[in-house]
């Protein structure tokens, strides 16, 4: 007990310390396998500009209330080279429903599949939703956890900012 | 090999051009009733060109579920360029549909069957081939063995696994092979404790097809198993599976139909779970779909229906869309039963009765299932405002104790957990942040044994005897559940929850009494039982998240996937969860 909590302690500490320090971390060019059945990376999907990535299920309510906004800020800022991936972690047991709803909710941003969270698991997505911001760099450059309403203000916002800074970087 | 990842580990972590993510998760609780649990997993990634590494630390004393780990708990090299990939370590991977390969790991119930091996794939546009080989050690829980417990498996079996999965793709058209062979160490009950070799084959083809209007997928599979005796391979058993799932696309509504036809083994009503004297039949990682439907109410997931992988026959069918932009439906019908009825001889010994047709039909000696659920979601006020109101009919037999025919007479004995469920949910968001959701559950919940008899073409009983009774010992016809939860939150920093669960009756198979709270004492809910409980949630920075939960929290069947597990209940007690991501 007294060893665990030797080790538990300080990794707290260190997380703490550099748990806002998300801004450097980087993603894998992971292989994305979309809903259409055909395999993309990520490198690929930020060539017109950043994404942002959610992590869903189809049994998840909060996921899907986030959704509805995720779908207006795709069309909203697509002009601007941004685009939304909502990336399903629907088990075999649920994902043959996956294309049914997004097909009745009419969602028309990208939708990939991660039935064994491989992906899930690289990008550090342990609950339900998670969200993260992606530039251009693959650099993730904000990431959040869980949906209480009103989270849909912060995401926007920092979608905002990340496309103004890309603008900025861009006109230099 | 452990030595070789973290060899591998120590040369990447002296380079510079590593990427390295991970994160935490910390979970301690406590409760009056001495459960106590304390855990800490630790994920890290590192990825150095083509090569990735995921290494997970458990550090529990004990975990909330499981055995205690302290140390490396998985491990994965992964080597990713252009079309090859290669996996060491402990894998995860699903094929097709997950009638041959779905390895799980589930920590909700600790259900892990991850095969710790090698795996090769080639993958291109129109081509993908994977070869897999390794080992599953996989831990169940079963009365059929020594030592059963809540908390920890009690069963363990290891498979040495191999085998192929090929898909092509022609257009729209997708076909699928898969072969997969595990030789299992199978214990059995003796003294001195010993173990059976058993050979599984698990062969499948799938057919898929996808278009604008509709998709198609059907996956059939075969199973032999073989037992190794005197020398040789004998032909234990043989059986087949089949899947299939229709995807209708409408301009206002789409409908999702599936439909599972499992032929492994039909066991009798007392046998069908006994996974240690019976063997051979579906294997722990196959894990396929189910037809059942996840509910994201907490009420209807308590009387979810276990599925029996070895012999079920079942569909399920949806249909959602919307009649407006703010206005949305859904309806949802599962149905599912065993593939024969069963009657008892002369001797009281369970017998296949008849073979029943390949749709599911509600005969009770079948031991079916079935669920009905619709709900209507509306929205407004720039989807600020949400509103959701469902119903749900759900009626399963849970288990057949006695069904005895003669030329004359019919005596019948089964028992039935059915329920109707009304959950409501509302939440309206503020535009400075502020928001406030509330989730209401009412279910009325009968279970007990119905009680069937006819004589000479006369009915002399069908009626359920109740298992609820009042204070007084009476028997009551239903009991009455009500799960509420209230939430405010603050966007993006913090939010409060207080969350009550009550019953209005004592179920006469609990011994236990639950403890009662100051924080029920303080609201004046002073039943014997109910469940309150309040949870802080704060987000210390964008990616690192406390909570805090302090109350009683009812336990009772957690069903995930068709695969239950009785989770202990939390009487007056602390939880403490902090996750971060680096």
């Amino acid at each position: 007990m007294k060893s665990t909590l030797y080790f538990i302690i300080p990794l707290l500490i260190v997380s703490f310390l550099f748990a806002d320090k998300k801004r450097d971390m980087m993603l894998p060019d992971l292989t994305i396998k979309l809903i259409n059945g055909k395999k993309t990376r990520l490198s690929t999907l930020l060539e017109d500009g950043p994404i942002l990535v959610e992590f869903w299920a189809t049994w998840c309510a909060p996921c899907k209330k986030e959704m509805i906004f995720l779908e207006e800020y795709h069309k909203k800022y697509s002009d601007r080279g941004f685009r939304v991936l909502a990336i399903s972690t629907d088990s075999p047991k649920s994902m043959s429903k996956i294309k049914s709803y997004i097909r009745a909710k009419k969602h028309t941003f990208l939708v990939g599949l991660d039935p064994n969270q491989e992906v899930a698991k690289k990008m550090n997505a342990m609950v339900m939703p998670t969200v993260l911001l992606v530039d251009k760099d693959r650099k993730v450059s904000w990431f959040h956890q869980g949906f209480v309403p009103g989270d849909e203000k912060e995401i926007e916002a920092q979608i905002i900012k990340l496309l103004d800074a890309n603008n900025q970087m861009d006109s230099n | 090999m452990k030595r070789l990842i973290l060899s591998f580990v120590a040369i990447c972590s002296i380079s510079a051009q590593i990427s390295f993510t991970g994160n935490t998760e910390t979970r301690i609780g406590e409760s009056s009733s001495g459960f106590y649990y304390n855990e800490t997993l630790i994920n890290t990634n590192l990825q150095y060109s083509a090569f990735t590494n995921w290494i997970q630390l458990e550090y529990s004393d004990p975990p909330e579920l499981g055995r205690s780990i302290n140390g490396v708990r998985k491990f994965r090299l992964e080597y990713d360029n252009g079309p090859i990939q290669l996996k060491l370590g402990d894998l995860y991977e699903i094929w097709g549909r997950g009638l041959v390969l779905n390895s799980v790991d589930d920590q909700a119930i600790d259900r892990d069957s991850g095969i710790r091996g090698i795996t090769l794939m080639y993958n291109s546009d129109l081509f993908s081939t994977q070869f897999i080989a390794g080992k599953a050690d996989i831990s169940q829980s079963t009365i059929n063995a020594l030592g059963f417990n809540n908390r920890k498996h009690n069963y363990h079996t290891s498979h040495n696994l191999y085998g192929l999965n090929i898909e092509k793709l022609f257009g729209d058209h997708n076909i699928g092979f898969s072969f997969l062979q595990g030789l299992e160490k199978h214990p059995i009950n003796t003294f001195p404790s010993d173990t059976i070799d058993i050979k599984n084959q698990l062969h499948s083809l799938n057919y898929g097809y996808m278009s604008s209007l509709f998709d198609f997928y059907v996956e059939y599979i075969m199973s032999r198993s073989y037992e190794f005796e005197e020398d040789t391979w004998n032909s234990h058993t043989t059986g087949k599976g089949l899947y299939g799932n229709l995807n209708l696309y409408f301009n206002l509504f789409s409908i999702n139909l599936e439909y599972i036809n499992y032929r492994y083994a039909a066991l009798d009503p007392i046998s069908r779970f006994n996974i240690v004297d019976y063997y051979g039949f579906s294997q722990p990682y196959q894990n396929p779909p189910v037809a059942v439907y996840i509910h994201e109410n907490v009420l209807m997931n308590r009387i979810s229906h276990q599925t029996d992988f070895n012999n079920e026959v079942g569909y399920k069918a949806e249909l959602m869309g919307s009649f407006s932009d703010n206005i949305e439906f859904l309806s949802i019908f599962s149905q599912s039963n065993r593939t024969h009825s069963w009657v008892m001889d002369e001797n009281f010994m369970w017998i296949k009765d008849k073979k029943l047709s390949s749709l599911p039909n509600y005969n009770p000696a079948a031991m079916p299932f079935k669920d009905f659920y619709s709900e209507l979601t509306f929205r407004s006020f720039n989807n600020n405002l949400f509103i959701k109101l469902g119903y749900a009919d759900t009626k399963d037999i849970v288990d057949l104790l006695q069904n005895t025919v003669t030329d004359t007479s019919q005596s019948l004995t089964y028992s039935l957990a059915s329920a109707k469920t009304i959950p409501l949910n509302f939440s309206y968001s503020f535009n400075n942040g502020w928001s406030i959701e509330s989730k209401i559950e009412l279910q009325w919940l009968k279970k007990g044994y119905w009680w069937y008899e006819e004589k000479n073409n006369e009915i002399i009983a069908d009626s359920l005897m109740s298992i609820f009774l009042d204070d007084d010992g009476k028997r009551l016809e239903q009991e009455k559940n009500s799960f509420i939860s209230l939430t405010v939150s603050k966007s993006p920093k913090w939010s409060f929850t207080l969350t009550s669960d009550q019953t209005s009756v004592k179920e006469s198979f609990l011994e236990n009494k639950s403890i009662i709270n100051p924080l029920e004492k303080f609201l004046g809910i002073d039943q014997e039982r109910n469940w309150v409980n309040i949870e802080f949630v704060y987000h210390l920075t964008s990616s690192m998240r406390f909570s805090l939960m302090y109350g009683s929290l009812k336990g009772g069947l957690l069903c995930t996937n068709g695969v239950c597990r009785i989770i202990e209940p939390f009487d007056d007690g602390f939880k403490i969860s902090l996750s971060t991501v680096f």
